[in-house]
């Protein structure tokens, strides 16, 4: 299940961080996405680790960790979607199928006149556009 | 996107920006009245990018960005692209359209300068004409500005409508 | 074939050079050996690798070996095909001789049975023993060499080598190495060929059931190895790699269950570098090795291979995806494995890994993108192995000493329990530990944290420790499947309940057995936290056998020890890759445990590095939780100016992120240190806490030099209110950049609520210009504090958002100096003179509070102001531009009872306060005046006319006005008012008719001089000496006709009745009046605002009519007639050309004598007669003499002219010159005919000749 969705500026600062666990733990998936901006920065400014991805918004698996799965994907505008996983078999095309869809809600949030760009998205529908893509990406995983 | 509003109305919209601008809010004080204007299109042109950008492959350098924005940014905006493309591989382009639509029904005698000015609004005083023109100018400026540093590129944009119809933007990047 | 392994071990551990045998014919070796071995190990070889490439290899260690060596003599035919490479590689046959015959004889069949074996590459070495000077002996070696090239050279190759012992050539070693590759080199490719084909033999068949994995694994390893052996490692790393692939698709193909292996005592230390480590005959299974030990032997060699590649960082790499994909693959086994086996052997695996490749990395040895990366996977082992060391503290039971942070709980909550098939249960007599364990769980208590900051501890445990264990212990009494599914279907518990392996049973058996009591009691009643703790301390002990290891388990202090040697370990790589953040977060780790050891001081240099990284790209979540630390050590270690900022960032963190109490708690923080005496102050930057912004709408205007009060509003993010003991602000010019920004100050302490407050400054005046805020600086306490930034909290900003520099709004607009005020007379005409009059003076504000205003009157010379009482009221009728000139808000005062008000004001000290209500309203003052002039008005004789000049001043007065006004009477407006004053009437006479008894009409007119209508009671006459009333009345005219009313600006005219009379003269007492007197009784009836009024009257007031009625006296020159006249002077006419300006004329008189005199009757007779010209020199030159005598005949009828050159000056209508004769009474002088009163000059014909004096 997904346990984490982030939208990070393209100053690396948090744009907006939903966590899908039931426990109020969300501090650590704070720490996950940060520390993962470190691998995105890797991938983009490393020329010969992002020779694959180079012009690719998917960043693909960002972390090989046992117990979770974090995946990256950045947009032409510098923005980074960030997602956290806990099941371990993932299939990349529905990581990006789901990047996509999350991306469509991303701009159309963005798009809204009254969104200050560069601030934290508040949009209470985008809230739940990220939920249902979040739970329809379960069902693409499990069929 | 599907989305699409008619053109003249769209221009229209310009226009009454401008006007209420420049003689409604900010008579007598034209730099404040550009930079306002330019801001709305500064948004603008933040916000169409992010949509446009959207299944673009990321670009690796400046003149990709610039790319972009000479052919799918401008037929999203305009249903045609950039017709002409220069640089000096420093950072500086020109983008020119020979019939900039939104200015397809400005009469304008050719013969001033508007680029000179663009350059500094206080001389723009003088000729009333030019003035109107830069006015509405500032909003493609705006425009472009906005999509390239959304894309992560600071720069200034200028125009230069010396020879009318045709309309040349010049993008200075912010080194 | 298996059977072979020990053998090929053995072989591999024994021989690892390559062979070259010698075949020592003519036993040369012994002497020879050293010179031979001298050239070992050969350099720059070029080797054939496996795909016939060349492969330059510098260094290749081979060793010498006589064929009669023992080495080389054991052999089974059968095994050389295997254990191939271990054969010679070259075989060097050393022969001598001196004889051609006993060459052929005896040489040659022996050489031809040497070399006749195929397999073997060889070589011939010939070596002459002949002495450099023997030339018989070199000679006969010649021949036979050539005869031995002849026999064994043979085209293709050259077999043959020769050697002179004595005469040394340097050449014979290059050939002999280079023979030496030439058969090394081609025994390499057949060797290579033939294993080549034996393990494509093999692999073809690798999914048959006949397969046999080691037979396969030891060709593969001996061409490894023989490529090893040859230097060529990178073909020995492929081979390894090929070997390694196919292991793992064959290892377990379905239906071929073997068991994992690792049970045996120490497998938990991970033997993934020391190929060496087990023996593989031990870890055969049947056909193919253990996976465990197996998988660990291959990397194992692939590390020394890349090691020997010097390419440490590979490993590294390589390394740890292994010990990922390893340690899934425990997982797969778990449940057959020790206890916590799987986190064990991850920890030693990095460990271990770690320190190798460490140890061979050397700086720069990659170029830096690679460096980098080998950091990072240093950093990541270190944090793997950091993770797994947690887990197995918190098991036994140091959670408590592990920090709760974003890191750990990362970590930890997320990453399974181990999955044993039955947790371990309590060992027997276990009770001491239990209780020591109680104990500590009962002192175990969460640290408080500074500010009182309480959070729910973040989980450290997937699932709660004491649910897990105890549902694996039920499991296995009452084994319902999914109670072993922990939540998430998962590979793990899949591979559980498939495989209850005998083995583990029997361990936890053997284990609980020895205490039958507790076993069973262990089964129904669950084990409390403490039981569990020591269980599992009790299992690991078991499980570890790395000393090292279980001794930083033992105890708190050495796990926290080892703790840090990790986290430190892996900060130190990461700072040094490209993941900074890893790095930086981790050191927050670090600095957690230094500040539990009270070591503050590298703690906050440490915290301070964490905060740095959240707060430059906004992440307060985690902010919000450092920050608090980093206080504290600031705190503990005084460093008031840290903490304090601390503080001020904790307020301005998102309110969100703090409950209101601990932020309140942060405020009083901040308060305390500020009233406190801080040795060194320090200012305090509350930008992100209190902000400013002018209030929305137009900014306050002031005009040129008055003060004012600014009112801002101040976003305050304290949560309480907080006091500011002073409040400066900072006005900038921004039109003129050069005066730079003045300072307001708040007079008093102002107390901020959170949230929005609205302020006002005092403004002392400020230069004409636009003014924005600058910045807010004050104090709290003894705390100086300022703040930089606009709040954003009006929705006008955000759409400036945008613009790229925001147009900060302009606050306060100071205009350029400008007439506030008007002072003006209200009346034009002119007033009474020596009357008491009003005079009104406007007072009109332009768009200016005339509020307070005080008016200082001076009045000049000749002026008095009466005592009584000044009034003001409304200006009634509004001229247009006054109208509009009036600001809006007063305008409401139209037609209001002020109108009409009219209000007394008193003058004190020539001072007046104005009224309120006239503060914004145009309003005239009228004050009550005197001019005085004591001269008696002149009546003119009506005709000759008269310059008015003197009249003019005669008239005029002036009032000084100084008004001053403005808020704190700091404008000033003065103005001098002229007022005009006049006589009633101006009086004129003439003689109207003379009869001939001699009485004359008087005529005297009287010319109104006022702006009102003027009632004539009475007039009368005083006549001069010389002239009496006819009749006897006092020439008091009939008042049958008065009163008379003269309107305004009209004349009237009174006839008096005189004669000529010399009055006899009573008494001389009397003097002789030399004029005589006009007397006029009148009253007037006149508005003052139109001009001269009915005097103002007194205090005391006698209201009867004659008090209204004044009297105006003016005095009259009578003069008398010409009775008898002795001279007559004659004008005579002018040229009819008529005069010109600038043009010469002449002016004739004519002096006639009408009759003599009989007084002087004087003998002669031509008398001189004085004359003078009388002109006014502005308008008239006089050329000729003005002033002279003329003789004139006595005798009457005599005349004589006058004449004078005379030049007119200006053009117009002038009195021309007159001819007076001063000697001559007036009364004996007739004028005919008369001169002309005045004349027509003409402007000058344009000449640029003539110039009109400047001036004119």
């Amino acid at each position: 299940m997904i346990v984490c969705i982030a939208v990070v500026g393209h100053q690396n600062n948090p744009l907006y961080l939903q966590s899908f666990t039931e426990s109020d733990d969300a501090l650590k998936l704070h720490h996950i996405v940060h520390c993962s901006l470190d691998v995105v920065d890797e991938r983009v400014n490393n020329p010969k680790k992002s020779a694959p991805t180079l012009s690719e918004t998917f960043l693909g698996l960002l972390y090989p960790t046992e117990n979770y799965k974090v995946y990256g994907y950045l947009t032409n505008t510098k923005v980074k979607f960030i997602m956290v996983t806990t099941d371990l078999d993932v299939r990349d095309a529905d990581v990006r199928n789901f990047f996509r869809r999350f991306h469509a809600a991303y701009v159309d949030a963005v798009s809204n006149p009254f969104h200050v760009p560069g601030k934290k998205i508040t949009s209470r529908t985008f809230a739940e556009r990220v939920s249902t893509i979040v739970k329809s990406f379960g069902l693409n995983s499990a069929g | 996107m599907g989305r699409e509003v008619s053109e003249s109305c769209l221009e229209n919209l310009l226009i009454e920006i401008v006007s209420s601008f420049c003689t409604g809010f900010y008579v007598d004080k034209p730099e404040l009245a550009a930079r306002r204007i330019e801001a709305i299109g500064f948004q603008v042109g933040h916000q169409l990018s992010e949509r446009c950008a959207i299944d673009q492959p990321r670009f690796t350098d400046h003149l990709e960005a610039i790319k972009f924005i000479c052919k799918d940014f401008w037929s999203e905006l305009f249903k045609k692209q950039i017709d002409n493309l220069k640089t000096n591989h420093r950072g500086t382009f020109v983008l020119q359209d020979n019939r900039f639509r939104w200015l397809a029904h400005l009469s304008v005698d050719p013969s001033l300068d508007a680029s000179s000015s663009i350059q500094d609004p206080s001389a723009m005083a003088k000729n009333k004409a030019a003035q109107a023109t830069g006015m509405h100018l500032y909003f493609p400026c705006g425009i472009i500005r906005g999509a390239l540093s959304n894309l992560g590129i600071p720069c200034a944009v200028s125009a230069d409508i010396s020879n009318l119809p045709a309309c040349s933007f010049l993008v200075r990047i912010k080194a | 074939m298996a059977n072979l392994l020990a053998q090929f071990q053995s072989i591999k551990s024994s021989s690892d050079r390559l062979v070259i045998a010698v075949e020592d014919v003519n036993d040369l070796w012994p002497d020879l050996k050293k010179k031979f071995e001298e050239r070992l190990p050969l350099k720059s070889v070029i080797l054939n690798n496996k795909t016939r490439n060349p492969v330059p290899v510098d260094e290749l260690p081979a060793d010498f070996i006589l064929t009669t060596d023992a080495r080389l003599r054991s052999r089974f035919p059968q095994e050389q095909l295997l254990f191939w490479f271990r054969e010679p590689y070259a075989t060097i046959v050393l022969v001598t001789c001196e004889d051609l015959d006993e060459f052929k004889t005896i040489l040659k069949p022996r050489l031809k049975l040497i070399v006749q074996n195929e397999e073997r590459e060889w070589f011939i070495v010939f070596v002459s023993k002949a002495p450099a000077h023997d030339d018989h002996a070199t000679k006969t070696a010649k021949k036979v060499y050539s005869k031995l090239e002849v026999d064994f050279s043979s085209k293709k190759r050259e077999r043959c080598c020769k050697l002179d012992m004595y005469g040394h050539d340097s050449n014979f070693w290059e050939d002999l190495e280079a023979k030496i590759m030439e058969c090394i080199r081609n025994t390499l490719d057949r060797r290579i060929q033939f294993y080549e084909e034996e393990i494509r033999r093999l692999s073809e068949q690798r999914f048959m059931p006949v397969w046999n994995f080691c037979n396969f694994f030891i060709l593969k390893e001996s061409l490894a190895f023989m490529f090893e052996i040859s230097h060529l490692h990178e073909d020995a790393l492929r081979e390894y790699d090929e070997l390694e692939l196919c292991y793992s698709e064959t290892v377990n193909i379905a239906g071929r269950q073997r068991d994992f292996g690792g049970m045996e005592q120490g497998d938990d230390q991970a033997t993934l570098l020391d190929p060496g480590k087990i023996a593989l005959t031990q870890i055969v299974q049947d056909d193919s090795f253990r996976e465990f030990e197996f998988r660990q032997y291959l990397f194992a060699c692939q590390a020394k291979l890349l090691f020997k590649l010097s390419r440490p960082f590979e490993v590294a790499a390589r390394g740890y995806s292994f010990i990922i994909s390893f340690s899934k693959e425990l997982a797969l086994h778990e449940s057959t494995l020790p206890f916590c086996m799987r986190e064990v052997w991850v920890i030693t695996a990095c460990l271990a890994l770690i320190d190798a490749t460490a140890s061979c990395y050397k700086e720069g040895l990659a170029q830096s993108d690679m460096e980098k990366e080998f950091y990072c996977i240093q950093g990541e082992l270190f944090t793997l192995c950091r993770t797994k060391f947690l887990r197995l503290a918190y098991l036994i039971g140091y959670g408590a000493s592990i920090e709760r942070s974003p890191v750990n709980s990362a970590s930890l909550s997320m990453l399974p329990w181990p999955k044993p098939a039955v947790w371990p249960s309590l060992p027997a007599n276990a009770s001491a530990e239990v209780l020591a364990k109680e104990k500590m769980i009962l002192q175990e208590s969460p640290r408080p944290r500074h500010f009182g900051i309480q959070r729910k501890p973040l989980p450290l445990e997937p699932s709660v420790l004491l649910r897990e264990a105890n549902r694996r212990r039920a499991s296995l009494s009452a084994g319902n499947m999914f109670e072993l599914f922990d939540g998430r279907p998962n590979a793990i518990d899949g591979s559980v309940q498939m495989s209850p392996v005998p083995k583990v049973n029997a361990m936890s058996m053997s284990r609980t057995y020895s205490s039958p009591g507790n076993f069973d009691g262990s089964i129904d009643r669950p084990m409390r936290l403490a039981e569990i703790y020591v269980s599992s301390e009790h299992a690991l002990r078991n499980t570890i056998s790395d000393v090292n290891l279980w001794k930083s388990l033992s105890s708190v202090k050495e796990f926290e020890q080892k703790y840090m040697d990790l986290s430190k370990g892996a900060a130190n790589n990461y700072h040094r890759s490209w993941w900074k953040r890893h790095g930086v977060v981790l050191d927050g780790e670090i600095a957690a445990v230094y500040l539990k050891h009270e070591n503050y001081d590298l703690a906050a240099k440490l915290y301070e590095k964490v905060c740095a990284l959240y707060a430059g790209e906004g992440w307060e979540n985690l902010l919000a939780e450092v920050l608090p630390n980093l206080a504290e050590c600031q705190k503990i270690l005084n460093d008031q100016a840290g903490y304090l900022s601390s503080c001020v960032r904790l307020l301005s963190l998102d309110k969100g992120l703090f409950l209101t109490k601990e932020r309140q708690a942060f405020q009083s923080e901040v308060i305390r240190l500020a009233h406190s005496e801080m040795e060194h102050p320090v200012p305090l930057d509350v930008s992100s806490l209190i902000t400013f912004s002018g209030n929305p709408g137009p900014p306050l205007e002031l005009c040129d030099g008055d003060p004012g009060t600014l009112s801002v509003t101040l976003w305050s993010g304290f949560p309480d209110d907080i006091t500011l003991e002073s409040l400066n602000l900072t006005l900038t010019a921004t039109n003129s950049a050069d005066e730079g920004s003045k300072q307001i100050k708040s007079l008093d302490a102002t107390i901020l609520n959170p949230g929005r407050n609205t302020i006002t400054l005092p403004l002392p005046p400020q230069k004409p210009g636009l003014y924005v805020l600058g910045v807010l600086t004050g104090q709290i306490g003894q705390l100086r504090f300022r703040s930089h930034s606009f709040s954003k909290g009006e929705p006008a900003d955000t759409d400036d958002l945008m613009s790229y520099e925001r147009p900060t709004r302009p606050i306060l607009k100071v205009s350029k100096p400008r007439s506030l005020v008007d002072l003006a007379a209200a009346v034009s005409s002119a007033l009474l003179i020596n009357e008491p009059q009003w005079i009104g003076i406007i007072v009109r504000p332009i768009n200016y509070s005339l509020r307070g205003a005080v008016l200082h009157i001076d009045t000049g010379p000749g002026l008095r102001i009466e005592k009584h009482g000044i009034e003001i009221e409304k200006l009634a009728t509004l001229s247009p531009n006054a109208t509009n000139l009036d600001n809006p808000q007063s305008s409401d005062n139209d037609g209001s009872p002020v109108t009409d008000e009219v209000k007394q004001l008193t003058l004190i000290d020539g001072r007046i306060e104005l009224v309120d209500w006239a503060s914004n309203i145009t309003s005239v003052l009228w004050i009550p005046v005197r001019a005085i002039s004591n001269e008696l008005p002149k009546g003119t004789p009506a005709g000759p006319v008269v310059s008015q000049r003197q009249s003019v001043m005669y008239g005029l007065r002036t009032i000084a006005l100084k008004l001053e006004f403005g808020v704190s009477h700091n404008q000033i407006f003065e103005k001098t008012i002229a007022v005009h004053f006049t006589d009633p009437f101006q009086v004129s006479t003439r003689v109207a008719d003379k009869c001939n008894d001699g009485t004359m009409l008087l005529q005297v007119i009287l010319q109104s001089q006022v702006k009102a209508s003027l009632t004539i009671y009475d007039a009368w006459l005083d006549l001069q000496d010389g002239f009496v009333h006819t009749g006897n009345d006092d020439g008091r005219s009939t008042s049958n006709f008065f009163p008379l009313i003269v309107s305004p600006k009209s004349k009237a005219g009174i006839l008096f009745s005189i004669c000529l009379g010399n009055t006899l003269v009573e008494d001389e007492t009397k003097e002789l009046r030399p004029d005589s007197i006009l007397n006029i009784r009148y009253g007037i009836s006149g508005c003052r605002t139109l001009g001269a009024h009915s005097p103002v009257p007194g205090e005391s007031v006698a209201p009867d009519d004659d008090s209204q009625s004044l009297t105006f006296r003016s005095a009259i020159v009578l003069q008398k007639p010409v009775l008898n006249p002795r001279l007559a002077v004659g004008f005579l006419p002018l040229p009819s050309s008529g005069l010109r300006v600038g043009q010469l004329m002449t002016m004739k008189w004519r002096v006639e004598r009408l009759k003599d005199l009989e007084e002087n009757m004087a003998s002669q007779d031509h008398e001189k007669v004085l004359y003078e010209i009388i002109a006014n020199s502005e308008n008239w030159m006089i050329a000729g003499r003005k002033r002279g005598h003329v003789s004139l005949s006595t005798k009457p009828g005599s005349r004589v002219e006058i004449t004078i050159l005379c030049l007119p000056l200006v053009a117009g209508y002038v009195r021309p010159p007159q001819l007076g004769l001063p000697e001559v009474d007036e009364a004996n002088i007739s004028c005919n005919p008369p001169g002309p009163h005045l004349i027509c000059v003409l402007p000058p014909t344009l000449s640029s000749s003539f110039c009109i004096p400047a001036g004119r």
